[in-house]
């Protein structure tokens, strides 16, 4: 439960007084999935999803540095291990306007196949659900009125919910990501879903998690292993961020 | 003469001694070694049972098990194991049967290896299964193949048993952050029929 409480202390101390609706984008966060020991789901033919995500991501980031102009953090530009709180305190801790995670998909059934995007999907209970009420009536509060050296339980648990008050948000963005991967990959689109993923429930920020292809189906971990598919994978999310920041105004 | 005797006499005091040694040896071995094996049993108990069909009178009930099939959405598959006495215990039972497989030619959304540790189901509904390392050690997760794993354990568990109504998952009786990297594991579940085959 407290696990990201580094990560919401650094944020309460960074966070201007300012709303993160109001907040102007400056930092995308993108989290290549995994890293060192932890290799993540592995192909048939070698090719492990750590080693994918980092090379999307990092072609990711010059796509956005190059024509958006906005400041791009990963959560690792190396082969190293990367705690799954540290992920989202890098996203809280830079004030991140937008956090990416990309990921290369696995399943058991080796012909599974094809593209989705996910958002946090809370596994509320009656508790979480007033704990959720509370949070989206008082995020404003959250960001400018914590006290650092608050121990208080609920506030603790509260920022460990952090990403419920941008559901919506990350709800049009994965829209609008799964959209253009669809139109870019010619892969099966298996649309945007919801799932309790531990490295969305801490960021402070529209967050969404790209299940880009499978790298247990043979096909697929072939294309995910080529530099082609590999830059559209890139510059579908690029534009599907392009259609996002338009729509905010 | 005399000498000699006396070292005839001390020879065969040095083998009597021998032999009491030897006898001494064997009798320890034997009560050390009947303890281990009544260690052994004692252990041998405690370790979930493998699945036998029910025998005789042995009373029996159905559960409605959840496997991964061709379209990778949970397939539902029945299957009779022994009842009672406790529904922890048939939920460690069903849970066994999850990871020894479909009988329908799908697959276990479990690693092999995997043991169902214990199972422990409080008043207020939450069922939390210990699972052996080997859920962890014996796969690399995607997320799909995750969030089948623990949407397979939770569905499995609340639809088959009324007084489960939530599922935290343990590791080798520990709380564990995730399976592989994805699904977060500090919440109790609450299940989703959303993965499964219509």
């Amino acid at each position: 439960m407290h696990s990201l409480a580094a990560a919401a202390l650094a944020l309460a101390v960074l966070a201007p007084a300012a709303t993160a609706q109001e907040r102007p984008l400056r930092t995308v966060v993108i989290d290549p999935g995994h890293g060192g020991l932890e290799t993540g789901a592995k192909g048939r033919f070698g090719n492990l999803e750590k080693d994918i995500t980092l090379a999307i991501s990092l072609k990711l980031k010059a796509l956005i540095e190059k024509d958006m102009g906005f400041e791009v953090v990963l959560t690792r530009d190396r082969d190293v291990d990367v705690s799954i709180e540290n992920r989202a305190a890098t996203a809280n801790n830079h004030k991140a306007g937008l956090f990416i995670s990309i990921h290369a998909n696995g399943s058991v059934q080796r012909k599974a196949a094809g593209s989705e995007t996910f958002f946090l999907s809370l596994n509320a209970t009656d508790e979480d659900t007033r704990r959720l009420a509370y949070l989206e009536n008082n995020s404003n509060e959250l960001q400018s009125r914590i006290d650092p050296s608050s121990s208080d339980d609920l506030m603790m648990i509260l920022w460990d919910m952090a990403q419920n008050a941008y559901i919506k948000q990350s709800s049009r963005l994965a829209d609008l990501v799964q959209g253009e991967l669809d139109a870019m990959l010619g892969t099966r689109n298996r649309g945007v879903k919801q799932a309790p993923f531990r490295v969305l429930t801490g960021v402070a920020c529209p967050a969404i998690l790209v299940e880009t292809a499978f790298i247990s189906n043979p096909d697929e971990e072939q294309k995910l292993a080529s530099d082609d598919f590999q830059n559209k994978v890139a510059e579908a999310i690029y534009r599907g961020l392009g259609v996002f920041l338009k729509g905010k105004g | 003469m005399a000498d000699k005797n006396k070292g005839g006499i001390s020879k065969q005091a040095l083998l009597l001694s021998a032999l009491a040694l030897v006898l001494l040896v064997l009798v320890i071995v034997f009560f050390t070694g009947g303890g281990g094996e009544k260690v052994k049993r004692f252990v041998e108990t405690n370790v979930p049972q493998e699945p036998v069909a029910p025998a005789g009178k042995a009373a029996a009930r159905t559960v409605t098990l959840f496997f991964v099939d061709e379209d990778d959405l949970l397939h539902k598959e029945t299957r009779e194991i022994p009842a009672g006495p406790a529904a922890s215990d048939e939920a460690a039972r069903a849970l066994a049967e999850l990871v020894r497989g479909s009988e329908e030619g799908f697959s276990s959304p479990l690693p092999p290896g995997t043991r169902v540790r214990q199972v422990f189901v409080t008043k207020d509904g939450v069922a939390t299964v210990d699972f052996s390392r080997e859920i962890v050690e014996n796969f690399s997760y995607g997320s799909t193949a995750e969030l089948a794993a623990v949407y397979a354990v939770v569905d499995t568990l609340v639809s088959n048993f009324p007084a489960v109504k939530r599922v935290v998952l343990l590791v080798e009786g520990a709380e564990r952050e995730t399976l592989g990297g994805h699904v977060d594991l500090s919440r109790a579940f609450l299940p989703d029929y959303s993965l499964v085959a219509k």
